[in-house]
């Protein structure tokens, strides 16, 4: 007893007859923001994202806040016509109930001025689809933004969504296929080692008689043959001996691909442990790193690779507070505000370490005038399914903008900053940054940036995920050519 | 030349197919080979004193005498360290008998390694063994560094830094296995030749590592029957003389991570090759064919080194144009190797050296005209297990050197 109902039949054909219309009606006409750009939403925004480059306190805006001015609002008047909401309606229409933003392309003309009056205009790109996912089958929506003042481009947006049709849910892992990351044996001629790693600490077996150091520890000392052991804290600066780039098969407690090294410190012992914050393809025998220390449960804590300019922090089931991470970044990184050489394709940028926080989720949310409820009520973003609240695209823009800009110079020109987004970024998540330089020409500089997340679960396993990959375009000796 | 260089010899051979879901026990894999290699030298379990196994392997040496209505034994012992133990067997089997401990010693080793417990995947026991090698490994596993592969990825890569070499250079090596394995009908890629750039276009495992640079996983069993020289000689098949048997290891040894010493590498197997040299008398060019442990293709590079059969980093110029393959300088793994034919742990590697010495080989290189390298030696050389404590062998035709 299949016959067919008399509605409208929601396949494939009513979906693309919908976009070729909304398509077909190109761009909206301009919408002007609420307000002209202005201090007061700029020193919200900068405190929220906790950027303190000065040239924003003096008349320009940041480039990554091109949206924020014709944001909607937390009251949208209900006749705004908007090609892209108007297609996802239509999808949410057809069965594709669920949204997910997957890239996000803004290119900056020129930096927007305090008192300037920007406004919109937004067209249906594409509508692409059927396709499988991983989340289930559904379209991928781009539409485009363009920002105007008086008639003049002064930013564009090229936005892609997926609406689709929720899968169900894969059945629960048995326990034994649980992830979990493999705990070593210990026994007392190696425990010093792991309680050093606990303390932050990369500690090396040395000869009380002869000095001699070693790794792994034992017992005894295999050049004297005495058994009185102590050990040093190693700087936890080396160099990489060898290094695998693990693909297959998975491994309990890690996610693919896992980068090992094996690591020469200068103290003259080897060491392996797993590469964090670097582009498998830009690892090379040779390279600087440090260590850093990975909580994996209240027993153990693990090591960790990173190139040379990151952060050695202990990242503890209590996170210190985000200005605890903010000012250990600024401590190690290079002062801001100038280039003292030119960059080189291949140079990495210090790793910066944020711990999220609801406050963080919250205010940079509202700072960036995103009033949608996903990013400020726990309850409601739990109903949707989701973990928690999470960090919105706005923001995630910010944050990137905010890296490069405090690495590479406050003083550097923003062009573009074009992302793909992956996992969200939840309270108690540390959303760890890191980049390296793509590509030089003349005084433009293209940045590959990486943003993870990883947090500790309840089973004491710590999961890690890719937030946003992207590359950030920046000239170096611009100024506003105003 | 030592006491032991001909004394003994391999005079039975038995296997079961190979497969990747025998469908029987480990202890009936191990029990079927048995039976056949008794029956291919014309004995029976009733002959049998001794029984020589893997540290690993999971069918005791009393279980498998049960099976077999062997009533007592006088010799029984077991190698460590996973396939680096296959040599060591024989060497066990051999100086038993060479001593007069033992006159009919069965080395054997069955598993269910694809449909059972795969060696590829993570071994969560190796991590939480309370004992030294569970100390070991408590410097890579937590890290995810826990696979076969992995491990040894580690090692290729440091040692295409230092010599130049490239992932090519090891696709060589699997192009030879299964070059060789397309013409065994034993081989589970009988039939399935490669070219060079079905390897480099083969999925990555642990990077430089592609699929095709590693081992199969492997369900049967390898069994040999090693009894003195002189009795061999009144049994059913040729003896394949145990002209020279070697264990090594090499200081700072751990396995598949000796990572700490100055310079990477498989000096255990120097240490293997310069004792069965000593013992025999021999030297790489009295070797005509040899079957190199070839769970991964770098370590064949590796090991030509060590055995002396090219200098240090000398491997990618040796494997180049077919020099490893039939009508190359040293064809070797002529039955397709652990890559073509199967992974037997290596035991099924030196059932094919036995066939080699004997004439018996679907690549048969000893004794044909124009083959056996130039000066038509008849001896063949086996290796076990890379990365570990390992151990080696020359089988020859005649019990000395020189043959």
């Amino acid at each position: 007893m299949s016959a067919a109902t008399g509605g409208t039949a929601y396949d494939h054909a009513w979906v693309m007859a919908e976009a070729e219309k909304l398509t077909a009606a190109g761009a909206t006409v301009p919408r002007r923001g609420r307000d002209p750009v202005n201090q007061p939403m700029i020193n919200n925004w900068l405190e929220a994202m906790g950027n303190t480059n000065p040239r924003f306190t003096a008349g320009e805006a940041p480039p990554s806040m091109a949206q924020v001015w014709t944001m909607k609002g937390l009251n949208p008047p209900s006749e705004l016509f908007d090609p892209l909401h108007a297609m996802m309606g239509k999808l949410t229409e057809a069965g594709f109930t669920g949204v997910l933003g997957t890239n996000c392309t803004q290119h900056y003309d020129r930096t927007l001025k305090v008192g300037e009056e920007v406004a919109v205009t937004t067209e249906l790109e594409s509508v692409v689809g059927p396709k499988a996912t991983g989340v289930g089958e559904g379209y991928f929506v781009t539409s485009r933004n363009v920002w105007r003042v008086d008639g003049e481009q002064v930013a564009t947006m090229t936005f892609r969504v997926l609406k689709f049709k929720p899968a169900p849910r894969k059945p629960v892992a048995e326990p034994a296929e649980t992830p979990f990351v493999l705990h070593p044996i210990r026994d007392r001629d190696t425990e010093f080692f792991w309680d050093g790693t606990s303390v932050g600490e990369l500690r090396i077996q040395t000869c009380e008689s002869c000095g001699v150091l070693r790794h792994p520890p034992g017992p005894t000392c295999p050049s004297c043959l005495e058994l009185a052991r102590g050990y040093v804290v190693a700087s936890g600066r080396g160099t990489v001996f060898s290094y695998v780039v693990h693909r297959h098969p998975p491994i309990p407690g890690h996610e693919l691909p896992i980068v090992l090294a094996l690591v020469d410190l200068e103290e003259g012992v080897r060491m392996v442990a797993t590469v964090d914050g670097i582009a498998p393809e830009r690892l090379e025998i040779g390279m600087p790193v440090e260590v850093g220390f990975r909580r994996i449960d209240d027993t153990l804590t693990l090591p960790v690779w990173r190139p040379v300019g990151g952060i050695s922090v202990v990242e503890d089931a209590e996170p210190s507070v985000v200005e605890d991470a903010e000012s250990s970044v600024v401590e190690e990184a290079e002062e801001p505000g100038h280039f003292e050489t030119t960059p080189e394709p291949g140079q990495l940028l210090p790793i910066w370490g944020l711990h999220i926080t609801p406050t963080l989720v919250v205010s940079t949310a509202l700072a960036t005038r995103d009033f949608q409820d996903v990013h400020h009520d726990a309850e409601l973003a739990r109903s949707y399914g989701s973990r928690d609240i999470f960090v919105n695209i706005l923001t995630t823009n910010g944050l990137v903008e905010r890296y490069v800009t405090d690495h590479l110079g406050h003083d550097v020109q923003v062009r573009s900053i074009a992302i793909r987004l992956g996992a969200p970024a939840y309270p108690g998540d540390e959303l760890t940054f890191s980049g390296t330089v793509a590509s030089v020409e003349g005084d433009t500089v293209v940045i590959d940036v990486v943003g993870t997340v990883s947090r500790d679960e309840e089973d004491g396993a710590l999961s890690i995920a890719s937030h946003v990959t992207g590359q950030v375009t920046i000239e170096i000796e611009s100024g506003d050519p105003s | 030349m030592s006491g032991l260089s001909g004394r003994a010899a391999i005079a039975g051979i038995g296997a079961t197919e190979f497969s990747k879901e025998s469908g029987r026990s480990e202890l009936r894999l191990s029990v079927e080979a048995i039976k056949a290699a008794l029956t291919d030298c014309g004995l029976t379990p009733a002959d049998v004193d001794g029984l020589v196994t893997f540290t690993m392997d999971t069918s005791s040496e009393i279980a498998v005498a049960r099976e077999l209505g062997i009533g007592e034994l006088r010799f029984f012992s077991r190698i460590n360290y996973g396939g680096g133990a296959a040599c060591g067997t024989v060497q066990q089997a051999a100086m038993a008998v060479a001593t007069g401990v033992a006159d009919v010693v069965v080395v054997y080793r069955g598993f269910n390694e694809r449909s059972g417990q795969r060696f590829g995947q993570t071994a969560v026991w190796a991590s939480a063994q309370v004992n030294t090698n569970g100390l070991d490994n408590a410097w890579t596993y937590p890290h995810g560094l826990t696979t076969p592969a992995a491990t040894v990825a580690m090692q290729a890569r440091r040692y295409m830094h230092e010599y130049g070499a490239t992932s090519e250079d090891f696709g060589r090596v699997a192009v030879a296995d299964r070059r060789h394995a397309a013409t065994n009908p034993a081989a589970f890629f009988h039939g399935k030749p490669i070219t060079l750039e079905d390897h480099q276009a083969s999925r990555m495992i642990a990077d430089p590592l592609h699929l095709l640079d590693c081992c199969q996983e492997s369900d049967g069993a390898v069994a040999l029957v090693v009894t003195s020289a002189e009795r061999a000689r009144d049994l059913a098949q040729p003896p394949a003389y145990v002209v020279a048997a070697a264990q090594g290891c090499a200081p700072d040894q751990f396995v598949m991570t000796s990572y700490y010493r100055d310079d990477i590498g498989v000096p255990e197997m120097g240490v293997v090759g310069r004792e069965l040299w000593r013992q025999s008398g021999l030297g790489p060019a009295d070797v005509a064919t040899a079957v190199l442990y070839d769970h991964f293709t770098p370590y064949v590079l590796m090991q030509l080194e060590e055995l002396g059969f090219c200098g240090r980093g000398e491997g990618p110029g040796f494997v180049a144009d077919g020099g490893i393959e039939l009508g190359g300088h040293l064809p070797v793994n002529t039955h397709g190797g652990q890559l073509g034919e199967a992974y037997i742990h290596g035991m099924n590697g030196i059932a094919e050296a036995v066939r080699q010495v004997r004439g018996t080989s679907v690549n048969q290189v000893i004794g044909v005209d124009g083959a056996g390298g130039p000066s038509g030696t008849t001896n063949a050389l086996v290796t076990a297990g890379t990365g570990v404590p390992t151990s080696g062998l020359i089988l020859g035709r005649t019990p000395r050197a020189g043959g």
